[in-house]
């Protein structure tokens, strides 16, 4: 049994424990959990911002949303673009590091080109795809047409809008994967390689059936990051296309921002808001069930 | 048929030179033991012979085709590593099929009919459905040797393949090696530093200081007739002591004089400078009297089971004496010694050369 002074020091322990504690809980709770609440009482409420008016709806704004076509087609262009992205952008870093994982000379230099993008702001990001994406004297038609290929209005052809705003996310995002594979590739003993080598195993069978299971543990953290990530893109969409045209690029968190503050309907943003928060809990959720189980910690 | 031949294969890296032009012919079904210090270049060398490193100058021949420049897998060896190198997501069942199962035209029957044969060799049949992070060390040797059998390669490359197991198990796996190495009829190049697993294990040993090949032999041919103080000092516990000698011709040999003592010795070479090489066991200890060569003083003694070692000081010099436990001198003891004249060494203090008897 624990007495006397003994209790008193396990106590003032835990109790410095939840002052230590008490700062950052305070922060999350009034960053974080509170307006969580908030918008969930305000998807009940037609809120007219600025004012402190509030009329009670109960479900209207969730039924709203089966008949809002632009829901529906913001809710499918987030799913499209998040699904397109992160698997590309997975991949062609998986490459990358793949390459990069070799002791040949100059690879610093590349690792740092191949992540340079990575710590452009956003914002600068989308501007400078804004200009390699015009249609006029854009670099991009330019070498199009050096190729003898009809040029593309790109960002301003609803067609090909999302694809380049999905091409330079995939751009953008390749480099900070690529650095944390690179890393996890790095953790891989050599000589399992030269064993498989030395076995004859080609190239692609030892990426297939070596390297991918022993990094399987940050591959997964790169997947949950990425869908992280990617539901919330908001930046690119608000430089470059402002969810156009004809809402082609409009995306959830876009969607959201137009409710709220161009609209000023904040009951209906926040309803938006929610099913959003819905969505990718379900598919976090989805990826754990489907990928947690087949990840593999090196056991040793 | 495998034999392996080295000519003058060499390796820098960066320019800076690390195995000098090794001369090497492992015959068939040889167990070839590659031994040295520790940095010696005998891992580079072996990777050399897998093709894992490049070879900067030389070649290497595997029955009588040239490989030097050849992939690995163009070279039909198998490695086990120091680390085992087993794949941690695989079983070992899955560890000795991968290679086969992703390279070679074997029907599924077949390559499971020689894992189940290997697994029964090595005694590891009721391992294989485990992962290798439950294994024990000598299980996953076994399992890293096995991968190699089932390959039924030509040739069998290991590097300290025992230097993660404990004293008994590494006995005992010692034991083991020789046995398929007989049995299967293996032809096997061994790296390791350890002098007692190169002369149990090895039909001819290869000894390697600062990537020269200083002596290539039969384990006892190595430890009767060293060819230079390296090689004297490095096979043998406790090693040979090497006294420092003045040389001159004499009649049909040589007197050669120590500060202690003044003998005669059968090898003849100019006036100089020489170093006499005794083993341990060729050092008689008596009394101190006029029928001994020398006289030193016992500085220390050890138990070593069945004998007892003593260190002499003659001198300027230490040597080491084998003695029975019964007649251990004590410390202090002014003691007489004599050598085994028939077996002692002579080199040239200079080169470290061993001189020819005539
Ligand atoms: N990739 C490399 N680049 C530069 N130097 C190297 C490289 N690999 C090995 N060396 C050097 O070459 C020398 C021989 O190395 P090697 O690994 O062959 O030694 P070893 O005889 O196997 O030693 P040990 O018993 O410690 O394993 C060492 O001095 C080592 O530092
Ligand atoms: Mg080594």
């Amino acid at each position: 049994m624990v007495t006397g002074p003994a209790l008193r020091a396990r106590v003032s322990e835990a109790g410095l424990a939840y002052l230590l504690l008490l700062p950052s809980l305070v922060f999350l709770a009034t960053f974080t959990y509170w307006p969580i609440l908030r918008s969930i009482y305000f998807s009940f409420h037609d809120v007219v911002l600025g004012s402190n008016k509030i009329y009670f709806l109960g479900f209207e704004n969730y039924e709203r949303l089966w008949t809002d076509k632009l829901f529906w087609k913001s809710l499918g262009n987030t799913v499209f673009y998040t699904l397109v992205t992160i698997p590309c952008a997975i991949t062609v870093a998986l490459l990358l590091a793949v390459a990069l994982d070799s002791k040949l000379r100059g690879m610093t230099f590349y690792r740092s080109a191949f992540f340079y993008p990575v710590m452009i702001p956003s914002v600068a990001a989308g501007m400078v795809w804004v200009f390699l994406y015009a249609p006029g004297y854009g670099p991009i038609n330019s070498a199009i047409a050096a190729l003898g290929l009809p040029k593309v209005e790109w960002l301003y052809d609803a067609r090909w809008a999302l694809p380049a705003i999905i091409f330079m996310s995939i751009w953008k995002y390749a480099g900070y994967f690529m650095l944390i594979l690179l890393a996890a590739l790095q953790m891989i003993p050599a000589d399992l390689h030269e064993a498989a080598k030395l076995d004859g195993v080609s190239a692609i069978d030892r990426l297939i059936h070596i390297t991918v299971p022993l990094i399987s543990p940050t591959l997964y953290f790169v997947i949950i990051i990425g869908l992280l990530h990617s539901y919330q893109i908001f930046d690119y969409v608000y430089v470059m296309t402002q969810g156009g045209p004809a809402d082609a690029t409009n995306v959830l968190t876009f969607y959201i921002y137009q409710n709220g503050f161009q609209y000023q309907d904040i009951g209906y943003a926040s309803t938006l808001a929610n099913v959003l928060l819905l969505f990718v809990g379900g598919l976090i959720t989805l990826v754990a069930l489907v990928f947690g189980r087949r990840v593999h910690y090196l056991g040793r | 048929m495998a034999e392996v031949v080295l000519q003058g294969v060499s390796k820098s890296y960066q320019g800076k030179p690390t195995v000098h032009a090794v001369d090497l012919a492992v015959a068939d079904k040889e167990f070839m033991v590659l031994v040295g210090p520790s940095g010696c270049g005998k891992s580079t060398t072996l990777r050399m012979i897998a093709g894992l490193e490049d070879i900067t100058a030389g070649r290497l021949l595997i029955d009588g085709r040239d490989v030097t420049h050849a992939e690995p897998q163009k070279r039909d060896i198998a490695m086990v590593f120091q680390s085992y190198a087993l794949y941690p997501h695989m079983t070992a069942y899955r560890n000795m099929a991968f290679g086969l199962l992703k390279t070679s035209s074997l029907s599924k029957p077949e390559i499971d009919r020689r894992i189940r044969e290997a697994a029964e060799i090595l005694h590891i049949t009721h391992l294989l459905e485990r992962k290798p992070n439950v294994l024990s060390g000598g299980e996953r040797q076994r399992v890293a040797i096995g991968r190699a059998l089932v390959r039924q390669p030509k040739v069998f490359l290991f590097d300290e393949p025992l230097s993660n197991l404990d004293a008994k198990l590494r006995t005992h796996m010692r034991g083991e090696l020789k046995r398929l190495h007989k049995e299967l009829g293996l032809t096997v190049i061994y790296v390791t530093h350890d002098q007692i697993e190169a002369m149990t294990l090895g039909t001819r040993v290869a000894i390697l200081s600062d990537g020269r090949l200083q002596q290539v032999g039969a384990p006892m041919d190595l430890y009767m007739r060293p060819q230079n103080t390296f090689v004297a000092t490095f096979i043998g516990s406790p090693e040979m002591s090497l006294l420092r000698c003045a040389m001159k011709p004499n009649g049909s040999g040589s007197v050669v004089s120590h500060p202690a003592f003044t003998t005669h010795v059968p090898e003849r070479a100019d006036a100089g400078e020489i170093l006499l090489g005794v083993r341990p066991e060729e050092v008689i200890v008596g009394p101190a009297d006029g029928t001994a060569l020398a006289c030193g003083r016992v500085d220390r003694t050890e138990l070593i089971g069945s004998e007892a070692l003593a260190e002499i000081v003659v001198g300027a010099d230490r040597l080491v004496a084998r003695t029975p436990v019964t007649k251990v001198p004590p410390l202090g003891a002014e003691v007489g010694i004599s050598f085994d004249m028939e077996r002692v060494r002579v080199f040239d203090a200079a080169s470290g050369r061993v001189l020819s008897r005539l």
